[in-house]
């Protein structure tokens, strides 16, 4: 087991948000976190790389290489963040500072986990790019001048690039169109494999999840009402908000509309 | 960007030459005989006829288009006239104090820039603490002051009482510290309440909370993302008050009877010394434009969206 | 979360107006006192008494002149207080109708506008009230005519800009198909906006046109002796800061409370009209 977590609290000053939640990711396992808006599920990742907000308090334990998440301080929780565990969000416009450029972004995540030489710095990211299919070009741009789908891309580049142990993405390809959504879900994919790097991926679409899954787990209300192996929670879903969640679920077929070949469309 | 200098530079010359005219105008229609004003200083008696001489001399009795047009004439060829007072060449005396106001300014915005950012950060960072507190009643206060009061209790203090400064004139860097302090406090306090808000703003931001997952320390995150964000509004804001700081700066001369081009001029205005404050106009829309011109830069430069424009792809 | 931020900020905000308005009341009470029942002639010199401290007769003392401190004091809230609103009205009542004229008909007279607009905002406006009453001569009078002249281009501008702004908006294109004439969409629709933007910066900018109308007495441009504006009368009293501070502390003070009724107020009417779609000035 990469992460465990165990009785896991959230809550506010007037309000329990997550109730009591127990799971665990295996090394490089993709682990589908499902639920509706406000199941409680962002609040659950935040809470593993310690980035809840201020008024809100975790309770439980987060178990990550023998020690307690909860437990560490910030300055030994900011060093697994961003080498050990990474993150990629939905806002992808917001995850970037907007008067830095993608160069900028990556140097100063690379010296903040210390790797200095800058000609070091400089080819690493230009592997990284090359890999999620952009081109070196893209390095000297400002954020504003990417599309929804390359800003994604650099995201998962950086997500990526130290090798973490775990990746959290919070729902990455909501804001996405369908097509830019499947290529990153594809690019993920492939790249999990090759680093086998776990995927902890939090989403309230159901098509992902019956396309990438290993494990799944459904959220409702703060609470987790199913979880399982992927041919036992799709096959056979056991408690009732499941069933909904699937019933509801449009369905397409694997190859998609109309049996377009998505693989042969570029973003 | 050398559009935009272009640009301003029209402006300034077109309104310097208004109000240029307009002085002119005024000077000879309004009350107060330059002539008189000329002949008192030797406290001579004069006669009615070396009056007259003399406003014939000086060009006073010529139409005024005439008096108009030589003047600009002059003015063309650099010759910015004569002090009545002291018949010195104008631009050699007002240069003369430029230096100690720029001193003063540039001291009062030194005062300015650290209480402002210290505090506005500050009560940024610990929101709804007692720093906070403090640093708005500080802001709501500082803006209500005047600032020439505030230098009276300054001196009264610090200068009479305690002895630590001098209370007026410009011996030596001491002197220039409480009127930059008199000047600065008065214009920090909108700035404080300006920054602690544009950083409440960013520090808001999506951008922010993905640096952090990145694992980048807090102390780079607020300084070159969160505070770095915030720049915009308070340039804004900065060129805006410049032209209090220049004003202001006036005022805080006169108080602290600090050798600068403020003083000359409200001494000026009171001897009715024309050709001093003709040039004193001039000398003031070329720091405006000056003035103006950096901030538009340096807004630029930190807004790359706004220099970009133009580039875009994707 | 941004949920108890909105509330924190309300509770916060809410002191503002009481306080504010009580203070106001306070003074304005005082001020009535001195219409009804003025003890002492503030401009009459009494050698024999001056500089005298506190006592039962005079509250606050007498100056280097004997006149009692306080009357002046009084007298001098109607007077500087007095002066500024003639000063902001004035600048107000011209740059509204030309900022309509501007914003509504555009055109030639529009850009000829900004440009001149354009110049006057690029100087500051302390300077250009100074070297106008320079050029005119000291003298309350001109100081007003100046603070008049530095002020009105912010007013048109606010108003020009308020009026573009709620022009492109449906209901104005409505008016305008069903017929009405100009004036009355002027007066009917545009105007309570523009009063609304107009009332929350004038209200900041009284505070401002205090301070400048003090300011410039003070320095000897603006009102002059004996005339009991707190300006002036700070002025008066330098000579005899020294031995009597206390003669200065009295109108500075009131300065002070003055302006900070007034920017209080013009915080929260600006609060409470949002504009944070700052308004191009």
């Amino acid at each position: 087991m990469i992460l465990t977590v165990n009785n896991l609290h959230v809550r506010s000053k007037t309000k329990e948000l997550v109730k009591d939640v127990h799971f665990s990711v295996r090394p490089g396992e993709w682990f589908a976190l499902v639920g509706q808006s406000g199941s409680g599920k962002t609040l659950l990742s935040q809470a593993i790389g310690q980035m809840l907000g201020p008024n809100l308090k975790a309770d439980g334990e987060i178990i990550y290489q023998d020690r307690n998440l909860l437990d560490l301080s910030g300055k030994e929780m900011k060093k697994l963040r961003g080498k050990n565990i990474s993150y990629i969000f939905q806002d992808y416009q917001g995850s970037f500072t907007p008067f830095m450029t993608i160069k900028q972004h990556f140097k100063e995540y690379q010296k903040a986990h210390g790797i200095k030489s800058s000609k070091e710095r400089e080819e690493q990211a230009l592997t990284a790019l090359e890999s999620v299919g952009l081109e070196a070009g893209i390095y000297k741009r400002y954020p504003f001048q990417l599309s929804g789908g390359q800003l994604q891309r650099v995201s998962i580049a950086l997500a990526l690039l130290l090798k973490p142990d775990i990746l959290i993405s919070d729902e990455a390809t909501t804001a996405l169109d369908s097509v830019s959504s499947r290529l990153i879900l594809e690019l993920l994919s492939n790249l999990q494999k090759e680093t086998n790097c776990a995927v902890l991926f939090i989403t309230h679409d159901w098509r992902h999840v019956k396309r990438y899954a290993d494990h799944i787990a459904v959220m409702k209300e703060g609470e987790i009402v199913e979880k399982g192996g992927r041919h036992r929670v799709l096959d056979h879903p056991r408690h009732p908000y499941t069933k909904q969640l699937i019933n509801s679920a449009p369905t397409l077929s694997q190859t998609g509309l109309l049996g377009v070949n998505n693989d042969a469309v570029r973003s | 960007m050398l559009k935009i200098i272009y640009r301003r530079l029209v402006e300034v010359l077109i309104f310097v030459l208004l109000i240029t005219f307009v002085s002119f105008l005024f000077i000879r229609l309004a009350p107060g005989d330059p002539v008189l004003t000329i002949l008192n200083v030797d406290e001579l008696t004069v006669s009615q006829d070396q009056v007259e001489k003399l406003r014939e001399d000086m060009g006073f009795n010529d139409p005024l288009i005439v008096q108009y047009g030589k003047w600009i004439m002059d003015y063309i060829q650099l010759d910015f006239g004569h002090s009545y007072i002291t018949n010195q060449p104008v631009m050699d005396v007002l240069l003369a104090v430029l230096p100690a106001t720029l001193e003063l300014m540039l001291g009062s915005l030194v005062v300015m820039v650290v209480i402002s950012i210290t505090l506005g950060s500050l009560s940024a960072l610990y929101r709804n603490t007692w720093i906070d507190q403090i640093s708005r009643v500080f802001s709501i206060i500082g803006a209500s002051i005047p600032s020439f009061w505030l230098g009276l209790i300054l001196i009264d203090l610090f200068a009479v009482r305690l002895n630590w400064f001098p209370t007026m004139g410009r011996d030596s860097f001491i002197s220039l510290i409480l009127p930059s302090i008199t000047l600065g406090v008065a214009m920090a306090g909108v700035y404080v309440r300006l920054i602690r808000s544009s950083l409440l703003d960013s520090l808001g931001q999506e951008f922010i909370r993905a640096a952090r997952s990145r694992g980048i320390p807090e102390s780079r995150i607020f300084i070159a993302h969160a505070f770095r964000h915030s720049l915009p509004p308070v340039i804004t804001v900065f060129g805006v008050s410049m032209g209090s700081l220049i004003g202001g700066v006036v005022v805080v001369e006169v108080l602290f009877a600090y050798p600068g081009i403020g003083k000359l001029i409200v001494d000026s205005i009171r001897q009715r010394d024309y050709p001093l404050i003709q040039g004193y106009i001039l000398i003031m829309a070329c720091i405006v434009f000056i003035i103006n011109t950096i901030v538009d830069i340096s807004y630029r430069y930190v807004h790359p969206e706004i220099r970009l424009k133009g580039r875009r792809n994707g | 979360m941004a949920e108890a931020r909105l509330i924190q900020q309300k509770k916060w905000k809410s002191w503002k107006p009481v306080f504010a308005v009580s203070l106001l009341f306070l003074l304005l009470l005082l001020c009535g006192y001195t219409f009804l029942y003025l003890k002492h002639d503030p401009t009459l010199t009494n050698i024999g008494q001056r500089l005298q401290g506190s006592s039962m007769l005079h509250p606050l003392g007498t100056d280097h002149l004997g006149r009692d401190v306080l009357t002046r004091l009084l007298l001098g809230f109607r007077l500087t207080v007095g002066y500024s609103l003639l000063a902001l009205l004035i600048a107000v009542l011209i740059g509204i109708p030309l900022g309509l004229i501007a914003g509504f008909r555009g055109g030639i007279l529009d850009r000829l506008f900004m440009r001149i607009g354009d110049g006057f905002l690029a100087f500051p406006e302390t300077i250009i009230a100074i070297v106008l009453s320079g050029l005119l001569g000291p003298g309350i009078v001109n100081l007003i005519f100046a603070i008049v002249l530095a002020k009105w281009v912010k007013y048109a501008r606010l108003v020009r800009s308020t009026v573009m702004a709620e022009v492109q908006k449906d209901y104005i294109m409505a008016a305008k198909i069903n017929g009405l004439p100009a004036w009355k969409i002027m007066t009917k629709h545009l105007l309570p906006h523009i009063i609304g933007n107009v009332a929350v910066t004038a209200s900041l900018d009284f505070g401002k046109i205090i301070l400048l109308i003090s300011s410039l007495s003070y320095i000897g441009l603006g009102a002059q002796p004996p005339t009991p504006e707190w300006g002036a009368m700070l002025n008066e009293s330098r000579p005899y800061f020294q031995m009597n501070p206390e003669l200065m502390a009295y109108p500075g003070i009131a300065i002070v409370v003055v302006v900070l009724i007034s920017n209080i107020l013009g915080d929260w009417l600006r609060d409470r009209f949002d504009v944070k779609k700052e308004v191009d000035l």
